[in-house]
């Protein structure tokens, strides 16, 4: 008797790591169906039978895997670490490479932030901000935004930010620089630990097949 | 912003009948056992737990009982100058939950084996399991998977390394997650790092029972851990005859699960596909001697509370109540 729901699904992001993602999908066996992606359709039928895609944010798709709707997911380290979910992270899939960095109005330093009597960080990512702080000894206020941190310095709501860093041209484009590097953060394949557990024979094959599709980018 | 799921759940007519029944089935099977019952008292007066749920009883602080197998070590250790060998409980502890949607009371039935030979590990360790192999058929569970490790295969390397608090958690953590890439990560400029990450990688290769364990030997602290890994196949060929259909055994040296307090072999019981562990238990060495008594001890404990959620969102994992 089979107990465990079938199909399985894979949740995968939308957004940057999504759109990074799913090129390389494409003719593997994990390809999405191209005419479902087209309709409203919730759970998208890939090349595999018996195996479905469920498109989320990624700030939602850890909670997914984690309440085993999901049994894989892929999903930022960024938004992986600022989600408190007991999943597996099977793998560093190197996708949407980037880092957590605390960033500055020019021409400050992390010295003259350090001396600050009151420090004020804006960031969407305030559980790695918190945990940076704790590292450094440092106390700040942490003024959680949604959207668009690097407004924050700009308009006297915070004195630096954390936030991701990719080329830094945003930074450049708004007077700020990087003075500390708080995390590399990139694309992770995470697991459900039941479904991990329930299923081994049907998730450690489409974990092969996600890292080989992944180490041909 | 305030929790809305009920912290204190009430138990209406189906669950509280099932929570009867689970209580009754398991302590008849861990009494057939030779399991004798202690109700420790729900109030602590000792030194209490950080997740203890407190309040004043007139000028003194109190606590409720957080921890059944700590409240009864403490008892045993002041009561009794040789150890009861076998012990059950069954009741309510309040703990503060780690996710704000979990209950703070949690109903449980458990036992421990204590003893005072440590000759007399294996053959309680091998006891254990094959009570812990009894529970889901005492609970009407149909199908189950028991998950078996072993805490030294992680300890013992750490120990043999001098590995300081901080790098020790993030280390379980890393490995309790399957992650290599986090181990890496947190060991990154640490002398031993080649040497621990070689070692996560054998503990992190795909399991398949006792052939499993074999990675292991490749492993650079293989001949530290021979002991452990000896008594781990033991368990397993006393285990897997023993197996009920619909019970899978998975040998999982990779599950790090309560390190801090586990010493030895760990059992967790699994329904198919839940996300979290429906009991839980292994080897605890460290307790009584903490407490000022030499004896060994291990058990385990059945959350009933979780199967109770688990039976109503997923009833078809249980035989229906008669």
């Amino acid at each position: 008797m089979t107990l465990t729901p079938a199909p399985l699904l894979l949740a995968l992001p939308k957004g940057r790591l999504g759109d990074d993602l799913m090129p390389l999908l494409e003719q593997s066996p994990l390809a999405l169906d191209r005419e479902a992606l087209r309709t409203r359709a919730l759970r998208i039928p890939t090349a595999t039978p018996g195996v479905e895609a469920l498109l989320l944010k990624g700030s939602d798709l850890p909670r997914y895997v984690a309440g085993g709707v999901a049994a894989l997911g892929v999903v930022g380290s960024d938004t992986l670490d600022e989600t408190p979910v007991d999943v597996l992270e099977l793998a560093d899939l190197g996708l949407g490479l980037c880092r957590l960095s605390l960033c500055a109005p020019e021409p400050q330093d992390l010295e003259s932030l350090r001396r600050r009597p009151h420090l004020r960080l804006a960031t969407k990512f305030p559980v790695a901000t918190e945990a940076w702080l704790e590292r450094e000894g440092l106390t700040a206020e942490i003024v959680p935004l949604s959207s668009s941190a690097e407004l924050a310095p700009l308009l006297g709501l915070a004195d630096a930010i954390v936030d991701l860093v990719q080329t830094g041209s945003t930074l450049r484009a708004h007077g700020l620089r990087e003075v500390a590097t708080l995390a590399r953060c990139s694309g992770r394949l995470i697991a459900s630990r039941g479904a991990f557990l329930s299923q081994p024979e049907r998730i450690q094959p489409l974990v092969k097949i996600l890292i080989q599709v992944l180490n041909r980018k | 912003m305030p929790i809305r799921t009920p912290h204190f759940p009430d138990l209406l007519f189906d669950a509280a009948r099932r929570l009867r029944r689970w209580e009754g089935a398991l302590m008849a099977l861990l009494q057939r056992h030779g399991y004798e019952e202690l109700h420790p008292s729900l109030v602590l007066r000792e030194p209490h737990e950080a997740d203890c749920l407190r309040f004043f009883d007139g000028n003194e602080l109190v606590a409720l009982r957080s921890d059944f197998t700590v409240s009864l070590a403490r008892l045993l250790s002041q009561r009794f100058p040789e150890p009861p060998p076998r012990v059950a409980y069954a009741g309510a502890i309040f703990r503060r939950p780690l996710q704000p949607w979990e209950p703070v009371e949690r109903f449980e039935v458990g036992c421990e084996r204590i003893h005072e030979d440590p000759e007399g590990r294996p053959g309680a360790d091998v006891e254990l399991a094959r009570l812990l192999l009894a529970v889901p058929g005492a609970l009407g569970l149909r199908g189950g998977i028991l998950q078996l490790g072993h805490a030294a295969l992680l300890r013992v390397p750490m120990d043999q390394e001098g590995l300081p608090p901080a790098l020790r958690d993030a280390l379980v953590r890393a490995i309790s997650r399957r992650s290599a890439h986090r181990a890496a990560e947190a060991l990154a400029d640490h002398p031993a790092a080649p040497r621990l990450l070689a070692h996560a990688e054998t503990l992190l290769e795909q399991l398949d029972g006792a052939g499993g364990l074999q990675a292991l030997s490749r492993s650079p602290y293989a001949g530290a851990l021979t002991r452990e890994l000896e008594h781990l196949h033991g368990t397993l060929e006393a285990l897997l005859p023993l197996l009920p259909a619909g019970l899978t055994l998975r040998v999982d040296p990779a599950d790090v699960h309560g390190l801090p307090f586990y010493t030895g072999p760990t059992l967790r019981l699994w329904a198919p596909g839940a996300q979290q562990e429906l009991a839980a238990g292994g080897r605890y060495d460290g307790l009584f001697p903490e407490l000022g008594r030499p004896w060994f001890a291990a058990g385990f404990c059945v959350r009933l509370s979780r199967l109770l959620d688990l039976a109503e969102t997923r009833p078809e994992l249980f035989e229906p109540l008669p």
